[in-house]
Parts: C-alpha cells; structure tokens; sequence
C-alpha cells in the first residue's frame, strides 16, 4: 500500500488518491482543485487548520505538531534542514 | 562487509528502542538510560553512539510507539466503519498498548515538544477515522450539534479518566478492557440526538 508522500496518510482505494488517479503519489487531501500537489506553505496550513478542527488545539501547538509530521515525509525533505 | 555493519547497526537501535519503550512504561520517561542498556543487554556508551542525546533516544522511541498505533488504526479501520465500531476498534489497540499508553498521558506535559508531537500524531490518525464515521452521522443530524472537536475530546476525556485513575476503577487488571462497553454505550447516548437515542 502507497502512502501519501505529502501527509503521509495511508491511500487504500482510489478514491484515496489525487483525482482518483492511482499512479499518483499523493492523496486526494495533498491535492489543490487542478490535481497538481499544494506547496509546502499550503500544506502546513491546510494541516494545521485540520488539527485545530479536529483536536480543537491552539493555534500555535497545532503548527508545532503539522511541522513536526511533516518533517517526516519525503515531500518536504528539502524544505528543512 | 559495510552492508553487514549496517544491518548490524539498525538492529541495535531496534534493539535499543524497543528496550527503552519497556522501561518507560516500567519506570516513567525520566528512567536513566543505564537501565535502558541493562535492558537492551548493550554498553552504556553504545546507546549514545545511536542516540546523542537523551532526548533523541525519547523523541525515537515514542515516533516509533506513535507509527506502530496509526498503523495498527489504519489497518483496522474501513470507510464504511460505524462510530461503534471505531470507538471499540480504538479501545482494542489501546488496550494492547495500555501500560505505554498509560504512561504517555500521565507525563506528556513534561515531554520535550518534539515528543509531544508523536502524541499528537496519535490523536491525528484517531480523528481523521473518528470523522469519517461521525460525517454522515453529522450531515444527517443523528448527532447533536457539537462542533466536532468537542465530540472528539469529549471521548478522549474520558478514556483518558479512567486510564489515569485506573488504580480507582480496575485496581487489577485493563480498566479499558473492564470499562470498555460501559464508555462506548455511554458516549453514544451523549452524542446522539434525542430521537435515535430513543429508537
Ligand atoms: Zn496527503
């Protein structure tokens, strides 16, 4: 099983995937409205919002915790050093 | 040779990870790391060659604890998954992890930030499952209207409660596995609507 290389999330069926589109790499959820991947600014706040939403935490922790996830995963390798 | 040394290399810092999750649901993460490698049967020196620091060796061990539970959430969840079902598939795999997990909650306001934020991982691959079962419930208005995160949190409180007090509530034994119905029955009278509580 893939998993989406910008949130790491697990993508089981296609519709877990960006546009439905199995050969990709990411997921439906790493994906801007033409398909192409959000940049790593787009995903740190799309992330953050989610933990906010989600885990109802403060602002500052959940950029914390959406830095922290992806520093882990092989979309953002560059993107810290 | 150099893959071999490699090999080696990787199964010490299992090794040695795994060693260190034990003691620290044993002894709490403050343990010193001599009874770390008394554990793991290597030097003392040897766990400083994998892990400069003894906050590496903590931020390492709780990635690695954190990945072992979202994979085991993953694996275990499906879309079509009910809010029951999620709620007893989540007390299933902490049960398996209680003594760690129990740990975790009780001193992760001392962890580094850095450990912190495994836990919040955690929380993260719960939520995302928890809010595809919740979805339709929510769009269809079977569940009161709470915003999400405080029906989220309403169930983390309590699990966390009894977790916490457990030498209360289950002085022997898994508090989860004694409280399991009783919290998931309980919280779904909470969350639903009046009318589906009734049906
Ligand atoms: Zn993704």
């Amino acid at each position: 099983m893939k998993n989406c290389i910008a949130c790491g999330m697990p993508m089981k069926n296609a519709s877990d995937f960006a546009m439905c589109d199995e050969s990709k790499d990411y997921c439906v959820y790493c994906a801007r409205p033409d398909g192409t991947m959000q940049s790593f600014d787009e995903k740190k706040e799309s992330l953050t919002n989610f933990i906010i939403k989600t885990q109802g935490l403060a602002a500052e922790a959940a950029e914390s915790a959406a830095l922290s996830m992806m520093r882990k995963l092989p979309a953002w390798e560059n993107c810290f050093d | 040779m150099a893959e071999k040394r490699q090999l080696q290399k990787a199964q010490t810092k299992e090794r040695i990870t795994a060693a260190a999750l034990k003691v620290y649901s044993e002894n709490g993460f403050s343990t010193p790391t001599i009874a770390i490698a008394n554990e793991a049967q290597v030097s003392h020196g040897s766990i400083f060659v994998h892990f400069p620091t003894v906050d590496d060796l903590l931020i390492c061990s709780l990635e690695s604890f954190s990945d072992e539970i979202k994979k085991e959430l993953h694996s275990l969840s499906d879309p079509g998954n009910d809010i029951a079902s999620l709620l007893e598939m989540h007390i299933g795999v902490l049960i398996k992890h209680e003594d760690f997990y129990k740990r975790l909650i009780k001193e992760a306001v001392y962890l580094p930030e850095e450990a912190r934020n495994a836990f919040i991982a955690i929380q993260s691959t719960v939520s995302i499952h928890f809010l595809h079962a919740l979805e339709k419930d929510m769009n269809e208005e079977r569940i009161k209207d709470v915003p999400f995160h405080m029906i989220f949190n309403t169930w983390m409180g309590l699990v966390h409660y009894y977790l916490l007090n457990s030498d209360l509530f289950a002085p022997r034994g898994s508090v989860l596995a004694q409280y399991k119905d009783s919290l998931i029955e309980c919280f779904l009278t909470l969350i639903k609507n009046e009318k589906e509580v009734k049906k």
